[in-house]
């Protein structure tokens, strides 16, 4: 299923094969423990590397690479799990039995990835100054459109709110201080310390020969010095105090409600596989209460869903309202919460949450940036869990272990988007 | 009944099809070693169809806007009182529909218990239930998703882009409608629509995944109920719509970080379909990318210049009757990127395209269409809208290779007019 080579102590080259699918996908992660000092730094990163390297000088040099290999794309960023700041670089191209004229599209594509990773442009002890005006800019725009879209800056408010002091608190582009803060020497010294210093996962999900190109990987570092690194860790314990509630105001015409709850399971733990099915009864989609109640019955809301952040074990609940409707659709949340405490869960909802969970698992197996992004998590938490495995523990799942992962849920923070004026 | 069977040597994929005796067109499409089966049961009705003539009948119906959207929210009621979502549950399908501009579908995925799921698919959109009771609870329910769309500025800056480039053509209208509009439906209207548009044989039935054919045949067969196929088409009545825009700008104030824009071209080269539609989308698709890609001078320029960041997207929109192009993107200066594009597009005019940037990003929108292969969803969405416009996606290379670089040149000068340009913006307040 999955194949894994070690390249060196901190890299390992993770391979998928997934042949019925038509493309290849080959991702880079470089794994860094989320702070307040880095995130700037980390976020800004893997947008100057990608505007060029020894490879291909500029960004038109590396479109031009690209469409040549069929419009093969290449994607980075930084992605959140938990505390684990992920310096992620994402590629993909068709697979080389579909290329017209029996190209080696994967290898090209390798090269181009490991020249941007490993290879950036260096000038004068810095990186290219230009790239790095640029990409300041652009990574300050990221930050500060977060509030476009009120669905999903509410959901991050909460989550600001409840894990503020944690790591977890920390935006995953940093802030848009941390990014003025930064030069071109001042981050490249940075890039020289985590590229050594870190753990980095490679995968490739498609077809694919995965010993050539561990050897390759191999040729673009072995001259490098790396320093044994571990992956981050994460604490999912709580703050003790009050339940925080917050309001903003903000010139918007459906409020958003965010509620932000601590697990106190660990994905780690066996009581994780309860704790999954009972987020989807409460709120995993059509089958739920939420939907079934909030939607359904009451009329509130349009969306009503919870989610499960599994790194840091929190459960985020989010629908968009009236805004004269908080205290019923605040109410109508927690009711159903204690609902499902109580033992109060039909057979038609505990069943249809165990097949949701495993028709969405057996998904995963048609997707290659899914399943990367599964695996990617696992060696994270340092679990390895495949997913038949995966769906062996949910099949096993009872209502008493749903009710009992539902009793360590506790409510800690109440988010609410309102309009202005105090409506 | 029997199915035809097509090929294509080159994606190695295969398409079962055929016309069932009650109009419904059916395709079904193996894919060897996929986990997901998807099916979506789809009827050629979107928003833009407020207007009809019903078969046999000789006065025009006209009926609230939205209520395709409206509907296909009402199509979960069952006459038992039961919820559909709690069928496929059982299942463990994963139900879904979505309203688009031209068409309305009903569609699961599942990884088990595939028959069992198509069974509920098919026989609920066959069996509606409205009441003006539960018509008058959705208003609550739809008009929540209207204010959520009310805050979107991505969702709004493309309404208002569709409202500077049409004068008449309904395309730019909500799909949902407005809280006004939807406060008109009951029940009647509804069965009205129904009874027109879910007319078996104005709908297809597509089926994907590790199935199969003739086992998926045997359910689908006897899922079908009694149907009286239209002999004639349905009658849609749209606007006559005029050569010119509406206006060139457009801008609105909402909570935003700093200003979203989308410009884009009014296609007039219209009013075809099949294999002649699919060629110009080749072209288009061939053009956008050569002229506003990652790899070309605009791209470069505006980016270099600060005027765009990461998040700037050009795409073509077809459909038989209209078309466009859209670029969208962030910037504190919409209004000279704008200038900057019109710019670009003069001097292209001047000296006409690369023949390198052709060959070069003919080879990606190749590696595009074997892309689309992938993703079962995606797959079924793209074949069906293009079934609509009767385009056989399985025709998709003969197309393909007959493009050629006249072909391109040709279509740029009859697309980027300059008159048909047009500048949506939205600003922060």
């Amino acid at each position: 299923m999955i194949n894994t080579i070690k390249i060196n102590s901190n890299i390992s080259l993770h391979y998928i094969p997934m042949q019925k699918l038509k493309t290849t996908s080959l991702g880079l992660y470089i794994h860094r423990d989320l702070t307040a000092e880095e995130a700037s730094k980390n976020g800004l990163i893997p947008y100057v590397l990608k505007r060029g390297c020894k490879l291909c000088k500029d960004s038109g040099e590396i479109a031009r690479y690209l469409e040549n290999l069929y419009g093969a794309s290449m994607d980075a960023g930084v992605l959140k799990k938990g505390e684990d700041q992920i310096l992620g670089f994402n590629f993909e191209s068709i697979s080389d039995k579909y290329a017209p004229q029996g190209e080696k599209l994967l290898y090209a594509l390798t090269d181009l990835l490991l020249s941007v990773v490993f290879e950036p442009i260096v000038e004068n002890g810095g990186f290219r100054a230009e790239f790095v005006e640029q990409e300041k800019r652009n990574v300050k725009d990221m930050i500060q459109s977060l509030v476009n879209d009120k669905r999903s800056y509410a959901s991050w408010r909460c989550v600001e709110e409840m894990c503020k002091g944690e790591p977890m608190g920390v935006y995953k582009m940093g802030t848009v201080d941390g990014v003025d803060a930064v030069d071109e020497k001042s981050l490249y010294e940075h890039y020289k310390r985590i590229i050594t210093s870190s753990v980095i996962d490679i995968f490739i999900c498609g077809d694919a020969d995965d010993a050539q190109i561990a050897e390759k990987i191999r040729s673009y570092t072995d001259k490098i010095q790396f320093s044994e690194a571990i992956y981050p860790k994460v604490d999912i314990r709580g703050q003790k105090g009050e339940i925080k509630r917050i309001r903003d105001e903000m010139d918007v015409t459906q409020g958003k409600l965010s509620i932000g709850f601590r697990t106190n399971i660990k994905a780690t733990e066996k009581e994780y596989w309860g704790l999954m099915v009972a987020n989807s009864i409460f709120g995993g989609g059509a089958h739920s209460k939420l939907f079934n109640n909030v939607r359904e019955k009451l009329s509130l809301a349009y969306y009503a869903s919870s989610q499960l952040e599994k790194f840091k074990g929190l459960m985020l609940v989010n629908s968009g309202i009236e805004f004269e409707n908080f205290e019923k659709a605040y109410d109508e949340t927690l009711l159903q919460l204690e609902s499902i405490k109580k033992g109060e869960i039909s057979e038609k909802e505990f069943q249809s949450s165990i097949s949701a969970i495993l028709n969405a698992l057996e998904s995963y197996y048609d997707n290659q940036r899914y399943m990367e992004d599964l695996y990617l998590g696992e060696n994270i938490l340092g679990n390895k869990y495949d997913i038949e495995y995966m769906k062996e523990q949910v099949k096993k799942v009872t209502v008493a272990d749903v009710v009992a992962a539902a009793n360590k849920i506790e409510l800690d923070t109440v988010y609410f988007l309102a309009g202005k004026g105090g409506k | 009944m029997q199915l035809t069977k097509k090929e294509n040597k080159i994606t190695e994929e295969q398409i079962y099809f055929g016309t069932h005796e009650s109009g419904l067109n059916i395709y079904i499409m193996p894919k060897r070693g996929y986990k997901k089966t998807y099916a979506v049961f789809a009827t050629k009705y979107g928003s833009v169809d407020s207007k009809f003539i019903v078969p046999g009948e000789d006065t025009v119906t006209e009926v609230p806007d939205g209520i395709a959207h409206f509907l296909e929210h009402k199509m979960f009621d069952q006459p038992d009182g039961s919820n559909v979502f709690d069928r496929f549950a059982k299942y463990g399908g994963n139900a879904n529909a979505f309203t688009s501009f031209n068409m309305t579908a009903y569609l699961f995925s599942a990884t088990s218990n595939v028959y069992n799921n198509l069974e509920t698919l098919l026989n609920y959109v066959q069996s509606p239930y409205f009441t003006d009771e539960s018509v008058q609870k959705e208003q609550g329910i739809i008009g929540q998703e209207i204010r959520m769309y009310d805050d979107n500025a991505n969702w709004k800056v493309f309404f208002n882009f569709l409202g500077c480039l049409y004068q008449k053509n309904p395309v730019k209208l909500e799909i949902a409608g407005t809280i006004d509009s939807i406060s008109k439906i009951d029940s009647k209207l509804l069965y009205r629509c129904y009874n027109t548009f879910y007319n078996l044989s104005n709908m297809t039935l597509f089926v994907i995944g590790d199935i199969d054919v003739e086992e998926t045949l045997k359910v689908i067969e006897s899922n079908i109920l009694k149907n009286e196929p239209f002999k004639e088409e349905i009658k849609r009545i749209y606007p006559e719509e005029p050569k010119e825009i509406a206006k060139a700008y457009v801008e609105q104030k909402l909570s935003v970080a700093m200003p979203i824009f989308m410009m884009g071209f009014k296609d007039t080269d219209t009013g075809y379909n099949g294999n002649r539609l699919l060629k110009k989308n080749i072209e288009m698709s061939i053009l956008i990318e050569m002229l506003f890609g990652r790899g070309s001078e605009v791209y470069k320029e505006l980016y270099e210049q600060g005027l765009i960041n990461e998040r700037f997207d050009a795409e073509y929109n077809m459909q038989p009757d209209y078309a466009y192009t859209a670029i969208e993107g962030e910037s504190n200066d919409p209004q000279k990127v704008y200038d900057i594009i019109l710019k670009k597009i003069r001097s292209v005019r001047e000296k006409g395209l690369s023949k390198d940037d052709f060959e070069r990003i003919k080879k990606v929108v190749w590696g595009d269409y074997i892309r689309t292969h992938n993703d079962v969803e995606d797959y079924a969405h793209s074949f069906l809208s293009l079934i609509f416009m009767d385009v056989d996606y399985f025709d998709y290379y003969d197309v393909y290779k007959a493009v050629t670089f006249e072909d391109v040149a040709k279509r740029f000068d009859a697309h980027f007019d300059e008159k048909n340009a047009v500048l949506s913006v939205i600003n922060p307040v």
